[in-house]
């Protein structure tokens, strides 16, 4: 803009820029959240500036933490403002932080400029400003703390009072170019030494006095008219100058020469815009200028504040600012990026070959959320699991807590929370970015026959529990009876899930991986057309795709089908009669082997490796063997690892039953619910279990009949 | 000190000798760069009587990275009277800023370097920006080193994330950086010279320079 007044260029400001360091905001919240509350008064603050020390970039009027009142309650140990840093020179200001951004919004922005343009002009008036320069350069800060996101909207204003009609510029060159060599060095010595004296480094506006020999030194304002008698004297207004622009002075001129103006009423007013580069004083980036001004009309009337401007533009537009810090204030976030960084490192030095992206996105499915349940959910996220779905039908009941590490006293209060509700709650207590779900539901189990009633029931959870394992990528059987593991067994067998069970005794412990189903490739199981059975078991294989042995599922092991064993029990001992060191064991096996299947290339194919000698400690994985069982004790705090086929009698992952599951769906299930011996029938283990039992007895008779009917054990 | 014997550390005592000594001869070697100031922190009065602290070196500024920020736009334009005595600036060029720490760690009794970079509004410069202003070769050491970490970590005294060069391996390469010179080995570790030898190692991943002055100097007195 050049519109001329007497022929001269009007005299443009670089306005003041602000910079706001992270702390100042972590202390205001800190300050809300403490001591004001819902309090809004406004809050006195201190900015701090210094002189441009650079080029190509202007100084910045900075706010920081110290700006604010100290927070007593904040462990904080930064040091508190000292006076005499050369670095920043201390500016007074004041906070409006308002409430609600509507308030924000609200605040009337020429009112609060206009109420410390008033301060500035009757500091320039009782002559404060004289004693204290840095009280011209008052500035005001709007705000606006959003506490749930973490966002601070705001808005700097830096009054200025206006001159009308504006100054002019006379004359403005660098200063290396107006002093003569001896003052340039005159000059610089003693702006050095105000800079170098702790008493004066932080004082922004001072005289510069050079006398007929080009001997310089500089005074404070207030000594003016002392200064100006000498009227063979150079004399310059100087100030610290946060601009770096050749052809602009900075803003904090703007003041002075309105105090000038009203209290000196000097006609053309000579300049020093002083500027350093690394500490020192430099003439070459500092300026020297003349401006002529003109005492406004109505500056008279002493009472009357002048107009001011001064809010600060972002972006060229007269809009607030917003920033942003949930990153490093949102304490979830930080949770986030502290568990991820010690996953991190843990790849770094032990482990490159971590799959830390296969482990966030995993979905694992815990039927159970009791002993087991609870702390293979927390080994689960100790890994870097993040979803994790648990399904348990029960409440937690008042000795729970001690062994289900999940659960508090509250937990078991009028009548005890469903389980499945109370550990979700407590993982997104424990770990906030959880993505955890709680399914409350009866898993149904053969050989426990249901009333018709309560048939539809029952095979709306079969099919619930057939979508839940669909939609996870891994099952953990965390049960605490042989038959309610059945129908998952099968479930995970016709969709090839990795599973794994974990299964306690008294002293003794199992955790295994299932092996894959009979199904061997991607066969869609929808889509076939109604053909006789031998068909279907030729379309099933036996073996898996690479030609060898399918491992074993939990049933496999056993020949006997899942009915209620309340009699024969040696593994699936009730929890409370376990002793308690088996869980968080058999959990954090069961847990490891998950992570072994995952970073295995065969994965849920992969052969079932022994720990023995030649293996020790140099296996070719990573992260070591990986087993198909391990069985522990700890009466002998032992514990070995076993490989174990599947068989093709097994009453949940044989191809018979699978194939059986897939022709007829719930009303299969329903069957062997219904009917205890069904499963056995249906495997051919009753013709087995009889023929052994014939033989028994023909030993025992001596008799010879029905020596055809043996079978070769 | 034998190096020999020696594994690498330094006492919290001795880190408080070589980072005074060490600003001392920075501000000697490089004039044209700012100094680092010693920052003193109390912590809470029932820890040690010894004052802890850390050095500092801040506002160092970066032009014309070409970095997008964008702040949130939604407001409406706020009538104030026209002003021709304020100029109106065309943008310049992106800036940012990085502050340095030079703190000491308790448990690993290394010193480690903090970090942190932000635009002049103060928002925080997130890793993946501040990665572009890394030195070239730097992103291929972080990949490759088994020494070099970048984490992002409290503070010990600001109570806010900074990033860190995580500082598990730094004896160990302390020990053999000490172990290879062979003026160093013979005159046993000075602790003087502790800082100026890990930050010239440090400091390439950040970008930060050692003058070889300051190096030599180091070796020549001893």
């Amino acid at each position: 803009m050049e519109a001329k007044n007497s022929g001269k260029p009007i005299l443009q400001f670089a306005p003041f820029q602000s910079s706001v360091d992270e702390g100042f905001w972590h202390r205001l919240s800190s300050l809300k959240l403490n001591k004001f509350g819902i309090d809004d008064s406004p809050i006195p603050i201190t900015g701090f500036y210094a002189p441009c020390s650079h080029s190509q970039v202007s100084n910045h009027l900075t706010l920081l933490a110290e700006s604010l009142p100290s927070d007593s309650n904040e462990e904080s140990s930064e040091p508190g403002v000292i006076r005499g840093n050369r670095n920043r020179c201390s500016v007074p200001g004041v906070l409006y932080n308002t409430n609600t951004v509507e308030g924000f919004r609200a605040l009337d922005k020429q009112e609060l400029i206009k109420a410390e343009a008033k301060k500035i002009w009757e500091d320039i008036q009782n002559g404060k400003a004289l004693e204290d320069s840095s009280v011209l350069s008052r500035f005001l800060l709007i705000s606006f703390a959003d506490l749930k996101k973490w966002s601070f909207h705001y808005w700097f204003a830096f009054p200025a009072l206006v001159l009308d009609p504006p100054a002019t510029l006379l004359d403005l060159k660098p200063a290396s170019q107006f002093f003569s060599v001896k003052e340039a060095e005159s000059v610089s010595a003693v702006l050095n030494d105000w800079r170098d004296s702790s008493l004066t480094t932080d004082v922004p506006f001072f005289l510069v006095v050079i006398d007929p020999n080009s001997r310089a030194t500089i005074k404070h304002l207030k000594d003016w008219e002392t200064c100006q008698r000498a009227t063979d004297h150079k004399l310059l207004f100087g100030f610290y100058d946060p601009c770096h622009l050749p052809k602009n002075p900075g803003w904090p001129l703007r003041n002075l020469l309105a105090l000038i103006c009203s209290r000196w009423d000097l006609k053309s007013v000579r300049f020093l815009c002083y500027r350093e580069t690394r500490g020192f004083a430099d003439l070459g980036l500092s300026l020297v200028g003349e401006a002529q001004v003109t005492v406004p009309q109505g500056w008279g009337d002493l009472h009357n504040t002048p107009n001011a401007v001064g809010w600060e533009l972002n972006k060229g537009k007269k809009i607030p600012r917003c920033i942003s810090l949930a990153k490093s204030m949102d304490p979830t976030r930080l949770a986030v990026s502290a568990a991820d960084l010690n996953l991190k490192l843990m790849r770094w030095r032990a482990l490159p070959s971590l799959k830390l992206n296969t482990l966030s996105s995993l979905k694992c499915l815990l039927l159970g959320a009791g002993t087991l349940g609870c702390q293979v959910a927390r080994m689960l996220m100790a890994w870097g699991v993040r979803k994790i779905t648990l399904v348990d039908n029960g409440r937690v009941a008042m000795s729970n807590p001690l062994r289900q590490s999940l659960y508090t006293l509250d937990d078991c209060l009028n009548g005890g929370e469903f389980k499945a509700v109370a550990a979700v709650n407590s993982l997104k207590k424990i770990f906030p970015a959880v993505e955890a779900e709680g399914v409350v539901m009866a898993i149904p189990m053969p050989g426990h026959p249901v009333p018709s009633q309560e048939e539809q029931s029952v095979l709306d959870d079969c099919r619930r529990l057939h979508d839940l394992i669909d939609s996870h990528d891994a099952v953990f059987l965390l049960t605490d009876t042989r038959e309610s593991r059945w129908l998952p067994s099968l479930l995970c067998a016709n969709t090839n899930k990795i599973t794994i069970t974990a299964a306690l005794g008294f002293d003794s412990f199992l955790v295994m991986r299932h092996g894959a189903g009979p199904c061997s490739s991607s066969h869609d199981s929808k889509s076939e057309a109604a053909n006789a059975l031998s068909t279907d078991l030729n379309s099933l294989a036996l073996t898996d795709r690479n030609g060898g042995h399918r491992l074993g599922c939990y049933f496999c092991n056993d020949v006997v089908a899942p009915i209620d064993s309340t009699a024969n029990r040696t593994l699936d001992q009730q929890c409370t009669v376990t002793r308690p060191g088996l869980a968080p064991i058999a959990s954090a096996l069961a847990v490891e082997l998950l992570v072994g299947i995952l970073h295995h290339p065969d994965g849920i194919f992969a052969e079932g490796e022994i720990a023995n000698s030649s293996n020790n400690g140099s296996s070719e994985q990573p992260l070591g063997i990986l087993p198909h069982q391990i069985r522990g004790s700890l009466g002998q705090f032992s514990q070995m690892t076993l490989v174990g086929h599947s068989s093709d009698s097994c009453t949940a992952c044989c191809s018979i039953v699978v194939s059986e599951y897939r022709k007829r769906g719930t009303e299969f299930i329903l069957q062997a619910i219904n009917h205890p011996t069904y499963l056995e029938d249906v495997t051919g283990l009753t013709e087995l279990m009889k023929t052994a039992h014939a033989f028994q007895m023909d030993w025992d008779d001596g008799t010879d009949n029905d020596d055809d009917d043996c079978v070769e054990i | 000190m034998e190096v020999l014997s020696w594994d690498g550390t330094l006492s919290s005592r001795d880190f408080q000798v070589a980072a005074r000594a060490f600003a001392e001869n920075w501000k000697q070697f490089n004039p044209a760069l700012p100094p680092w100031t010693w920052v003193p922190c109390l912590k809470q009065p029932s820890r040690l009587s010894q004052e802890q602290g850390y050095l500092s070196l801040e506002k160092i500024c970066l032009l014309g990275s070409n970095k997008e920020h964008e702040q949130e736009d939604v407001d409406e334009e706020e009538p104030e009277p026209v002003d021709n005595a304020t100029l109106v600036e065309s943008a310049g060029p992106q800036v940012c800023y990085y502050d340095f720490h030079i703190a000491y760690s308790d448990s690993y009794r290394v010193p480690v370097l903090y970090f942190r970079g932000y635009y002049i509004d103060g928002q925080p410069m997130a890793w993946d920006e501040i990665e572009k202003d890394l030195p070239a070769c730097s992103s291929k050491v972080l990949l490759e080193s088994k020494w070099t970490f970048i984490t992002q970590e409290e503070h010990p005294h600001l109570n806010r994330p900074w990033y860190k060069l995580h500082p598990c391996g730094t004896s160990e390469w302390m020990k053999l950086l000490f172990l290879g010179d062979e003026s160093l080995a013979k005159n046993g570790v000075a602790v003087e010279q502790y800082l100026v030898s890990w930050l010239s190692v440090v400091g390439q991943v950040v970008g930060l320079r050692i003058p070889f002055d300051m190096l030599n100097h180091h070796k020549s007195c001893n």
